[in-house]
């Protein structure tokens, strides 16, 4: 039951004609499990995306959802999903109310005390016609939509970009109550702090290609901490220590000094530290930002850590 | 003058994107016009062929259609411009409307007005005033372009004076319908319903001057349309209505000037009321689609209907025969007069039931084509991430537009049964108009299922279904008037049903174009269920 396989995405391409969206995208998703998609704007997510909702069709490999094909059996599929889209556009004539009642009908689902509950805690004025509200508040309905709907999957496409951050934080909360349900997420983002708290796993992708994939934690060793150090004698040697970065002394005593260390490395650099009688230390831990600087920075094709 | 600043600016944006538009509308309306007029005098050169000609068009179904024909001797020229000022003064009108929408409240729509004017050092009104440069540029090719080639066309009893005037008060009636599109356009905020409004203003126009013209000719005064005929092109040749109409469009503008100075970005004039909060009415496509469309379809049907009892109206002046000496009353006898009073307005009902087919015919299409608008402003992909399958989707389309379509065409003929018996001695039997309403109904289909198999396979040539369509109603128009060859005629679905009520239906290519219809409908049907949504 645990390692139910929710969405199998393998070798997935997709080309508009002649240019090439997607080249190689691979994507597990288990049940009970969230999975953060980052990668910059024009990567490739929203088409992923797009593929995996039975919206476009792929070109070459494949992409199952709950065992069937995305395209072929798109109905059956989106019985089990909820889905908001980066960007949602809704019926200028509709009130926010409406819609909400209307998408959950679609679904089969029904106006329940949650949607209620929802409605609240987005703080959302549904008597409004669509056509009035702003991109946030557009989203927001999406969000209590599919919040209140009863589902297997649910799949986020950049789903906080108009939110405020009190709005984003009810939405990591609705998230985390979701996988508490056993319930399987798709969350795509360049929010890189958003993932970060959420998601289990970690999929990037850029230009069209899925380039790693994994926990948070298995992809620490890639990167480096930042080390803010003050000592009582100088740190001599620390400039051809193995594994240090960007090395600035704060001071001519070289007794303050700031750096970047591989995870790797940080224990010899520590003993090497010590023997300079360290007075105030503070490391802070790689976040998924300097994780996704360093790939987005890099040549194309070099991997972290080659 | 601050409110305008970079006014040019945008007005080089607005045609550099517009340019291709205005240079297809401009050929067509342009090189018809002229033309018709380079070969009027082939077709009514001859005083004989000015005689028959001149007697229909005096009768009082075409002037209820085209406008009213002046008095006494008649030239080439003199038909030529009562044939075609209305119905030219419509074609522009149309083409205003798209132009002024798409300047006004699509821009606006689409978010490009907000990042101009809220990012850029450009004045609030400038959009505004670069819209209006739009339309008088576009009106005033068509004025020029449209004056030298009837010059060239040089019809007999045809004027340099007239053939101007023609020319720019076509132009002018475009411009002035334009600007008030533009008043339009601030009131209500989306482009849509600016349509609506613009679209009823029109029909009321139309309306008011066929009343009038039928009726009390000194009313038709109250239509601006109406003051297209009140030049009275190479009779009078009066600038009065000219000048009338320019007075129009820039008082229409300096009230849409008014009115968006009074009105946020995105919000029209009209306030949105708040709504209900929950909805038990709506639980999918089907019903959102008859949500959305509630009310252009009353306004639909409201409208056919008008329009079908407006020219059912003057079926009793249309059966009117005009060579009633006694000698040939007695020749003809009570019954032989009451025979050729009724072929005369079951003629005028087969010419009915294809402008409303036409009209049933756009109201449908709009219906359909809604689907790919709805696909590019990102509403379906709510709606396709949703157990309901894409045929299930196009279906409802489809058949509410069929459905509609079918509705306003026996509306409009049920309407104009109703008020033609009211004011008939002898009323016509309902046969008569059933026949017509289902001698039209495979033209409707097969218009319709042309756009069906284009949204299918390649909804961007979707406008080849206006063309065809606009295509087939000027040959049906004009294709006795110019004598084209019978081929041509054929193109159009309109010309295998012309002759009912009068004669019976012709099964064969009713038939066919049923066959045509359900081979490109099954076509649209497998091209949907195997493209990508577009985004």
């Amino acid at each position: 039951m645990e390692n139910q396989l929710i969405l199998d995405v393998q070798g997935l391409k997709k080309s508009f004609g002649k240019v090439q969206a997607l080249t190689d995208v691979n994507l597990q998703l288990h049940r009970g499990e969230v999975l953060g998609f980052i990668g910059p704007n024009g990567a490739g997510k929203s088409t992923t995306i797009r593929v995996i909702l039975g919206l476009i069709k792929e070109s070459g490999g494949s992409a199952t959802v709950f065992g069937e094909d995305a395209w072929k059996d798109s109905v059956k599929i989106h019985k089990n999903l909820a889905y908001v889209p980066g960007d949602v556009y809704l019926w200028p004539n509709l009130t926010g109310g409406q819609t909400i009642d209307m998408l959950l009908h679609m679904s089969g689902q029904t106006h329940t005390a949650k949607t209620d509950e929802l409605i609240k805690e987005f703080k959302l004025d549904t008597s409004k016609k669509n056509r009035t509200y702003s991109k946030g508040n557009r989203q927001k309905i999406a969000l209590i939509a599919a919040f209140s709907t009863d589902v297997d999957l649910y799949i986020f496409d950049e789903p906080t970009s108009g939110l405020d951050p009190l709005n984003e934080l009810i939405f990591q909360q609705r998230v985390a109550e979701l996988k508490d349900h056993g319930k399987s997420v798709l969350l795509s983002s360049h929010i890189l702090s958003e993932v970060e708290k959420m998601c289990d796993t970690i999929a990037i992708i850029r230009e069209g290609k899925v380039i790693e994939t994994g926990s948070l934690e298995s992809m620490q060793h890639l990167t480096r901490n930042v080390v803010a150090i003050t000592t009582a004698s100088p740190m001599d040697g620390l400039d051809k220590a193995k594994g240090v970065h960007q090395l600035n002394f704060k001071n001519d005593q070289h007794t303050i000094a700031e750096f970047t260390v591989d995870s790797d490395e940080i224990g010899a650099v520590m003993d090497l530290l010590t023997k300079s009688s360290i007075v105030q230390l503070k490391t802070t831990p790689p976040t998924l930002e300097d994780l996704f600087l360093r790939y987005y920075h890099s040549d194309a094709g070099q991997k972290v850590g080659e | 003058m601050a409110q305008y600043t970079q006014t040019l600016t945008l007005l080089k944006a607005n045609l550099k994107r517009d340019w291709l538009k205005i240079t297809i509308w401009l050929a067509a309306l342009v090189g018809v016009f002229v033309a018709v007029a380079a070969k009027f005098e082939g077709i009514y050169g001859t005083s004989k062929q000015i005689a028959a000609i001149g007697s229909t068009l005096r009768s009082k179904a075409m002037v209820a259609l085209i406008g009213s024909v002046p008095d006494g001797q008649l030239t080439t020229a003199l038909i030529f411009a009562s044939e075609m000022a209305v119905f030219w003064g419509l074609f522009i009108i149309i083409f205003n409307y798209s132009l002024a929408v798409s300047a006004s409240c699509g821009q606006e729509e689409s978010g490009l007005t907000e990042m101009v004017l809220g990012g850029h050092p450009v004045g609030r009104l400038a959009p505004l005033l670069a819209a209006a440069l739009e339309l008088l540029i576009a009106n005033g090719l068509f004025a020029l372009i449209t004056g030298i080639g009837t010059m060239i066309a040089d019809m007999p009893g045809s004027d340099t004076n007239g053939t101007w005037l023609s020319a720019v008060a076509i132009a002018a009636v475009g411009w002035a319908f334009g600007m008030i599109a533009l008043i339009f356009a601030q009131l209500v905020a989306d482009s849509h319903n600016v349509s609506m409004y613009n679209y009823a203003f029109l029909g009321i126009a139309y309306l008011i001057r066929m009343m009038a013209d039928v009726s009390k000719p000194d009313y038709t005064w109250i239509s601006p349309l109406g003051w297209l005929e009140k030049t009275e092109i190479y009779a009078n040749n009066n600038w009065w209505p000219v000048l009338m109409l320019l007075a129009l469009g820039i008082l229409a503008f300096a009230a849409a000037v008014a009115l968006n100075s009074n009105r946020d970005i995105d919000a029209g004039v009209i306030h949105v009321n708040p709504g209900s909060e929950k909805s038990h009415f709506l639980r999918g496509p089907a019903t959102l689609l008859v949500w959305n469309q509630k009310s252009l379809t009353i306004f639909w049907i409201v409208g056919m209907a008008i329009l079908g009892a407006s020219y059912g109206s003057v079926f009793n002046s249309i059966s009117k025969i005009f060579n009633t000496s006694p000698t040939i009353q007695k020749v003809l006898g009570q019954s032989g007069i009451r025979h050729i009073e009724q072929t005369q307005v079951l003629s005028f009902v087969g010419l009915l039931g294809i402008i409303f087919s036409l009209l049933a015919v756009i109201a449908g299409v709009m219906i359909v084509n809604h689907l790919i608008t709805e696909e590019r402003r990102g509403y379906l992909q709510m709606v396709m991430t949703k157990p309901q399958s894409r045929p299930y989707l196009l279906g409802v389309y489809v058949a509410f537009g069929l459905i509609l379509a079918a509705l306003l065409l026996f509306v409009a003929l049920i309407s104009a049964m109703a008020a033609g018996n009211v004011v008939m001695t002898h009323p016509i039997a309902f046969k008569y108009f059933w026949q017509t309403f289902v001698a039209n109904l495979p033209s409707i289909a097969l218009f319709m299922a042309l756009m069906v198999g284009l949204i299918g396979v390649y909804p961007r040539l979707r406008t080849l279904v206006w063309a065809y369509l606009g295509l087939s109603f000027l040959i049906t128009y004009f294709g006795n008037l110019m004598d084209l060859p019978k081929w041509t005629l054929k193109i159009s679905p309109f010309y295998w049903t012309k002759k009912v009520p009068i004669d019976a239906i012709n099964t064969t290519p009713l038939i066919w174009m049923l066959v045509i219809a359900a081979i490109l409908i099954m076509v649209g049907f497998v091209g949907y269920k195997n493209r990508d949504l577009e985004s």
